[in-house]
């Protein structure tokens, strides 16, 4: 009898132990193709879309098989389905392994899906999908993804997952590309009362208008020589209630991070106007690391909102040779000068929002919230509705840092002596 | 310390409270919560804590005067052996409902989230049948493993909601008071049966060593679950804001796939057996309270065999239902909602009967005396 008891308890824990397995759900690494980024086009066929699947090879550069594979790092293919769900099992006739978005870094949707009001349609399917995950970042390219896709060709960092998450991620640490991702779009679009910002890159090249000032372009427009990857990335794509509805450059971008209430911002260099020749610009690294400062005020019917912006910025060229360090005259009147310029690039920017967007890029509507009780009257007040019509003024705060590594130069007129 | 055989110490019955109904911030326990409050979830919570308190502190005083007597024990000797034994079959039909359709929950978490392919009849098997294992041990046990995972689980949770309140922004939580005030007490008042278990909680009450140390416990306990609930609801709504919050089923599973800890993405596989875990402990505890209740209702003293039935029903009835993640939502709203009542007033009524036998009175002559 005891010997039975003991028998049917191995076979209990036996069968519990083969249950951890997961046996369904059980899949070998190389049982599965990773998925980094799908691109979204539309297709002619009403209610069809084209799907363009990255797939990444993950043999290559991993450290245990020594980087030694002839295999390429990606491959690309585009089909024609009824979502990015399906389009799993259609892949499936040209790909040998199971499709998976386990490892989904980015969508990449064309700008003439994005425009359509039925994009949202699509891009939900992500929210329903159990691999997608919420960070996934979305990406809005000038030509078709699917041209974008095959025409990124990264020349040192062939790794396609590696490539994007460090291109984007550097790309939004310059503040040059917005960030957002997935799971904000969603937020936005739910919430109406902002208007959400996509990355925006193209690989193709425009010419012309190549004398305008450091960042202020979108992608495609700056020209750079050698031989490096078509593909670039700045500026952003604004969607409004799920539609794209325009597009904003990279310096844009920049000070709609500033003016965002959410975001804290590392390293921005940009150059300015050189207060004491007009020649010159002048090199500056920007960072806000403190809270913008918000007050809100209704006054007969209209609403009035000072904006406070802390900035912490340092200088890092003197083509003027003021030599800062010993003239303090001077450091005031380039704070005073700044100021004014980036309170006038602000006010600009807010304009346009005003008038061309119709709604904030900035989560303004985040410290408006707290001015109100309950969610009926915030509704009530539509924030969506009430802001072009808003007086915004904004007010810059500089601090100085360091003005280069030597704070010195010689004077000119000793050099040229 | 005593060491008392079938008993448990308070750190064991903290544990317990803790992980049983802490762990219901990871179901959809705050999708419910927001269905009404919208942002102000948080605050629900801590109105629910606090009018919860009433009717526990009720029972503590009923069960002060009955310090040997264990929930079904002091109904059938206040209410009379009918109607006693009538109200401890309902709570028991409730409460085995309310854990079919938990376990169901669970069962839809873990299939929907983690394990896709796997047939639900096979996790909710290995589940219950894990489970099942953990009641038959006792509460001893039960209480032992609380305690002695309590850390690992507590501190893996805040870890989480400690990314995703880096993550998100404070700035979501307002307006203060959600869709209006009237519409944050409503939530609270359709939802404070979400602390129902602290009245079932009482069929161990005479397992605890000393009646001050289940005093004491059940308030500790419930100052922490309600604290813990409502941080959570609150750092859900930072990361997600509350349009989006109420619309995702399982806002805590959304969350350990969303944060990221340094450069660490995909975190959700880090977090999730710790969960599971509690889950375990979870309905260990519910199956070997419903054993003793049907034990207590038939007088039959060796409960523990009772357990493998109660398993099977539950897992019968749990995989029966069609679409099950949105029948077992609707179903649960229904329960919480019926069982706030009888929440609410089951304990004073109690307390007012065994008030009018004069209870109290003996217990004090007996204390002077």
């Amino acid at each position: 009898m005891r010997q039975f008891w003991n028998l049917a308890k191995l076979t209990i824990w036996i069968s519990l132990i083969l249950a951890l397995t997961g046996c369904w759900d059980k899949k070998e690494l190389d049982q599965k193709a990773y998925v980094i980024g799908i691109g979204l086009d539309p297709h002619e066929q009403e209610g069809k879309i084209k799907v363009t699947y990255l797939i990444a090879n993950p043999e290559v550069g991993s450290q245990q098989t020594g980087g030694g594979t002839q295999e390429a790092p990606q491959e690309i293919i585009t089909l024609i389905a009824d979502d990015f769900i399906t389009s799993r099992n259609t892949a499936n006739t040209v790909i040998s392994k199971e499709i998976s978005y386990d490892l989904l870094r980015l969508i990449m949707v064309s700008e003439s899906l994005a425009k359509k009001p039925d994009f949202i349609r699509w891009i939900y399917s992500a929210a329903k999908d159990r691999e997608i995950k919420r960070s996934t970042e979305l990406l809005v390219t000038k030509e078709s993804a699917q041209k974008f896709i095959s025409n990124n060709k990264p020349k040192l960092e062939t790794r396609p997952h590696k490539f994007f998450e460090f291109m984007i991620g550097r790309g939004k640490e310059t503040g040059l590309i917005p960030d957002t991702d997935l799971n904000d779009f969603f937020r936005i679009a739910e919430t109406d009362s902002d208007l959400f910002l996509a990355i925006y890159a193209t690989t193709e090249k425009e010419n012309g208008n190549h004398n305008l000032s450091d960042d202020n372009f979108m992608a495609g427009e700056i020209h750079i020589e050698g031989q490096t990857n078509d593909a670039q990335f700045i500026g952003s794509a604004v969607f409004k209630e799920g539609i794209m509805i325009g597009k904003i450059t990279g310096e844009e971008t920049r000070i709609s991070s500033l003016l965002d209430p959410t975001l804290y911002l590392q390293d921005f260099k940009t150059t300015f106007q050189d207060p004491f020749n007009e020649r010159y610009r002048l090199s500056v690294r920007f960072s806000k690391i403190r809270n913008n400062v918000y007050k809100f005020k209704q006054q007969s019917g209209r609403t009035i909102i000072d904006i406070k912006v802390p900035l912490f910025i340092e200088i890092l060229t003197d083509p003027s040779m003021i030599n800062y360090a010993k003239n303090k005259k001077k450091v005031d009147e380039l704070k005073e000068s700044m100021t004014v310029k980036i309170e006038e690039n602000l006010n600009k920017f807010i304009k346009k929002t005003q008038e061309e967007l119709k709604g904030d890029t900035f989560h303004l509507s985040i410290p408006v919230r707290r001015e109100f009780g309950t969610l009926k009257e915030f509704r009530d007040y539509d924030w969506m509705k009430s802001y072009p019509d808003a007086e915004i003024n904004v007010s810059v705060d500089i601090r100085f840092g360091e003005f280069g590594r030597q704070t010195k130069l010689p004077e000119m007129r000793e050099v040229r002596d | 310390m005593k060491q008392n055989k079938g008993k448990i110490g308070i750190k064991e019955y903290i544990a317990i409270i803790a992980l049983t109904i802490g762990t219901k911030l990871s179901d959809d326990t705050p999708s419910i919560i927001y269905e009404d409050a919208r942002n102000a979830g948080w605050i629900s919570v801590l109105l629910i804590g606090a009018m919860a308190f009433i009717p526990i502190l009720l029972l503590i005083k009923v069960f002060s005067a009955h310090k040997d007597k264990n929930l079904h024990e002091v109904f059938i000797y206040l209410f009379g052996k009918i109607l006693g034994n009538l109200i401890s079959i309902l709570i028991l039909i409730i409460g085995v409902a309310a854990l079919t359709v938990d376990s169901g929950i669970y069962v839809d978490i873990i299939g929907t989230m983690y394990f896709t392919t796997t047939p639900s009849l096979i996790i909710y098997g290995v589940l219950m049948i894990v489970c099942a294992y953990g009641a038959k041990r006792g509460i001893e046990q039960i209480g032992s493993v609380s305690w002695l995972l309590l850390p690992y689980l507590k501190i893996t949770l805040f870890v989480a909601l400690f990314f995703s309140l880096k993550e998100g922004h404070t700035g979501f939580i307002f307006p203060l008071w959600g869709e209006s005030r009237l519409e944050v007490v409503k939530a609270a008042g359709k939802n404070v049966s979400i602390f129902v278990d602290f009245l079932l909680i009482g069929l161990i009450a005479p397992l605890v060593s000393s009646f001050k140390d289940y005093k004491k416990g059940t308030l500790i306990g419930l100052g922490m679950v309600t604290a813990e609930i409502s941080l959570a609801t609150a750092a859900f709504v930072m990361l997600f804001d509350y349009t989006t919050a109420e619309m995702l089923s399982y806002p805590f599973h959304e969350t350990i796939r969303y944060i990221q800890i340094g450069f660490l993405a995909n975190v959700e596989t880090l977090f999730f057996p710790f969960w599971l875990v509690a889950t375990f402990i979870r309905f260990s505890f519910y199956l070997y309270l419903s054993a003793v209740m049907l034990g207590g209702i038939l007088k039959i003293k060796e409960f523990e065999y009772l357990i493998p039935l109660i398993t099977l029903i539950v897992i019968f009835l749990g995989i029966a239902p069609d679409s099950p993640s949105i029948l077992l939502y609707t179903m649960r709203q229904t329960i919480l909602m019926i069982l706030s009542p009888a929440f609410m007033f089951l304990p004073p009524l109690m307390w007012l009967i065994a008030k009018i036998r004069g209870d109290f009175k003996n217990e004090t002559v007996l204390e002077s005396s």
